[in-house]
This record gives C-alpha cells, structure tokens and sequence, in this order.
C-alpha cells in the first residue's frame, strides 16, 4: 500500500525489496557464493600442491639418475621406470592444480562482473539522486558508493591473490629449494592477500544487505 | 596364669578395639572408592586432552618450519619479486595462525587443570576422612589387606602418588608453555620435542597399575 504513495521516503522504503536494492542484495549472496567456492577451491588445491612438493622433493635423487641416464647413455632401466612413473603422476596433479587455479580465475572473472554490476547499480542510483533529491541509505547505514568500494576492496584482493597463485602453479614444481617450495606452499594455504579486512568487507556486506540478522 | 588373663584381656581389648573403628572403616572405605572412581574418570580426561594436544603441537612445529623457510628465502631473487610486500604479509598470517594454535594449546591447558584439581581435592578429601578417623583405626588396620582389598595404608600412598603426578605433569607442561618465545623460531620448531619429552609413561602406567590393583575394591559393595 505504501508503495502506492507518492514521496520521496515511500520510494525509498520500495527500494528495500526491489530495483537498485534488490540488485545489491543478490550481489552480496553471490559474492559470499563465490567465496565459498573460492575456499573449497583453495582447500583442494593446497591438497595437491602439497602431493606435488612431496612428489617432488622425494623424486629429487631419481631424477640425477635419470640425468646420469641422459649424459652418460648408461642404461639404469629401472631407474629411468621408476622416474617416468613418478614424473607421469607429477604431471598428473601439476594438471589438477592447473584446473583449480582456472576454476578460480573463472571465479575472479564472474567476481569482475559482479562488481561491475555494482558500478552501474550505483551510478544509477547517484542519476536517480541527482534527479530527485537527496535519498536515504538503501538497506541500513550504507551510502551506494559504500558498496562500490566494499566490492572493489573485495575484487582487489582476489585479483591479487589469483595473480599470485598463477606464479605459485607456475613455479611449484620446477623449483629444487625445499624452503622456497614451503613458501609456496604456505603461500596457497594461507592467502597473504585475503587479509581480515576481505572478510570484514564481506561481512560487513552481508550484514548491511540483511543476509545477515542484526 | 596370669599370661592367660592377660591375653584375655589384650584380646577383648582388641574386640572392642574393632568394633570400635568398623564405621569409621567403612566410611574411610567409602572416601577411598570415591577418590579411586574420580581418579579413573580424570585419568580419561586427562589422556584424551593430552592427545588432542600432540595435533597442536604437530601443527606448532610446522608452522614454525615454515616460518624458517621464509626466514630463509630471499623473495626479490625468487619468481615472487613481483610481490614485494608478500614477506610481510606471509609472516603476518603464519603468526596469526601460531597464536591461533597458541590459544587451543591454553585451553587445553585448563583442561589439564581442572583434572589435576580434581585428582587433588580428591586425595585430599580421602587423607581428611582418614585423619578424622586416625585415632579410632589403628595401624594393624591400616595395614590389614585382603585378596580384594588393599590395605588403607597402600591405597592412600597410591593415591598420593597419582596427585603427585598430575600435578607435576602439569607445571612442567605449562611451564614449557609460558617459555615459549614465537620470534624464536628454533626454539618453536623444538616444542613438539620437547613437549613429548615431559611424558613419564611410567608414572602414567603407575597411576593404570594402581586402578589396576583397585578395581575389585571399587566394585565391592
């Protein structure tokens, strides 16, 4: 019945459950989607990049054999076997990895969409504004412009961290240093990049929108 | 003559002697099962929590090798350079994730705790009912035992012995807590070492002999 009223507040408390509000309300839920995923993902990935450092540090002695194989043309049959069996099982999981860093750059992308989407949401709404007058926060406190940047900062960061994982699956298994392949590999499970304050602004998303009760 | 009255005598004095310190027999019993049954629900306790303790402690010393291993690489001549604040923020987190480690371990602690407060107020419950007791219940009682009943004098040493375990098992763990320095990373990568070290397996099989050796007591009505 409301909605039917004419004036500014009216209009406003018909944001709540449609238009522009609407629009940043499944915006939140999918971003908190696609975080989840982006933990699952990263959970698996740690798994096997954990195989591929094991893999790797225990192949270590068989591939100076297979080295020697290769200079002197001595035949260590066996050895060679052995170090292609493992090398096949390495690339295996090298290709696993692979996979889950795509799915992740496929989440970055759709992250890249939603925050564009954001964008739009919020120009439209500063035309809106302009257009009719000063308008009051769509859900609780939050200023439009709050969600741009919340999104942004959120983008930001995954970006960042996407980027550095394409160096970690890149380099995990051509690196020889033990401790080198530790950092790459505490690098992957513990996501320098996605500090508290990316879970904040999730949060803080969630809570704003009203996923979350007060 | 004489001989034969007096031992009469000594052992009408020894009937009324025991007539006299069977309630209080029973009851320094009592006390004694009591203890005993907390006794072995406290060395449950106490086994589990220690156990769930070495996952953490795993977990310590992995997180201190891998704060070493960062320690060790120079990122700039690595494919990280691009990330030049990766150090720092790596270290941040590995620490974030030690404290967080940290602060399960002092749980577990309290949990320690309260069984070793538990086994003490325990004993110390049993040795008041003997002392309240101590003039009725003569030493040739004390040190009376059955097949199924060990004498009160055991008992109580045997639970002394138990008290003294768990309370010194956990100073000594706390105690290699609360040394612990997270900027010392040799010193962190240690701990899982040097807190499997603190165990005594045979003070700790003394306490399972002990509950061993009561359990007929425990069950008799």
């Amino acid at each position: 019945m409301e909605a039917k009223s004419p004036g500014i507040s009216a209009s406003c408390r018909k944001w709540a459950v449609s238009g522009s509000a609407r629009k940043l309300k499944d915006n939140a839920a999918d971003w908190h989607n696609l975080i989840m995923k982006w933990d699952r993902l990263n959970d698996d990935g740690s798994t096997i990049a954990n195989q591929i450092v094991n893999l790797k540090l225990s192949k270590e002695p068989v591939k100076e054999t297979d080295m020697a194989v290769e200079d002197g043309q001595t035949s260590i049959a066996q050895h060679a076997v052995t170090g292609s069996a493992a090398g096949s099982v390495l690339e295996d999981r090298c290709s696993a990895l692979l996979a889950i860093l795509e799915k992740m750059a496929h989440l970055v992308s759709k992250m890249e969409k939603l925050a564009s989407s954001t964008k739009g949401v919020c120009e439209l709404q500063a035309f809106q504004q302009e257009r009719a007058g000063v308008c009051g926060p769509l859900f609780h406190t939050w200023p439009a412009t709050h969600f741009e940047e919340a999104v942004s900062l959120l983008l930001g960061s995954y970006k960042e961290e996407l980027a550095l994982k394409e160096v970690i699956v890149g380099e995990i298994a051509h690196t020889s240093s033990p401790d080198l392949a530790l950092v790459y590999l505490s690098c992957w499970l513990y996501q320098p990049y996605l500090d508290h304050s990316s879970k904040l602004q999730l949060e803080s998303l969630l809570l704003e929108t009203g996923h979350r009760p007060l | 003559m004489i001989v034969v009255y007096l031992l009469i005598i000594i052992a009408g004095y020894r009937d009324v002697r025991c007539e006299m310190s069977k309630p209080a027999l029973f009851s320094l019993h009592q006390a004694l099962k009591r203890s005993f049954h907390s006794l072995e629900q406290n060395q449950k306790v106490w086994n589990s929590v220690l156990e769930e303790c070495g996952p953490l402690m795993g977990s310590l010393g992995n997180l201190a090798e891998q704060l070493l291993a960062l320690h060790g690489v120079k990122i700039p001549s690595t494919p990280l350079a691009r990330f030049s604040d990766l150090q720092d923020r790596l270290r941040f987190k590995l620490l974030l994730a030690v404290d967080t480690v940290l602060e399960k371990l002092a749980e577990k602690m309290c949990s320690l705790q309260s069984v070793r407060d538990a086994v003490g107020n325990q004993v110390t419950a049993a040795f008041q009912v003997y002392e309240q007791h101590a003039d009725t219940v003569d030493l040739v009682t004390c040190l009376q035992r059955a097949a199924a009943v060990p004498s009160i004098a055991d008992m109580l040493e045997w639970l002394q012995d138990a008290e003294g375990y768990y309370r010194q098992q956990y100073l000594r763990r706390k105690a290699l807590l609360q040394a612990l320095k997270p900027n010392d990373l040799a010193d962190l990568q240690s701990t899982p070492k040097r807190w499997e070290a603190l165990a005594t397996p045979e003070r700790e099989d003394s306490v399972s002999d002990t509950l061993l050796r009561v359990s007929f007591f425990m069950d008799s009505p």
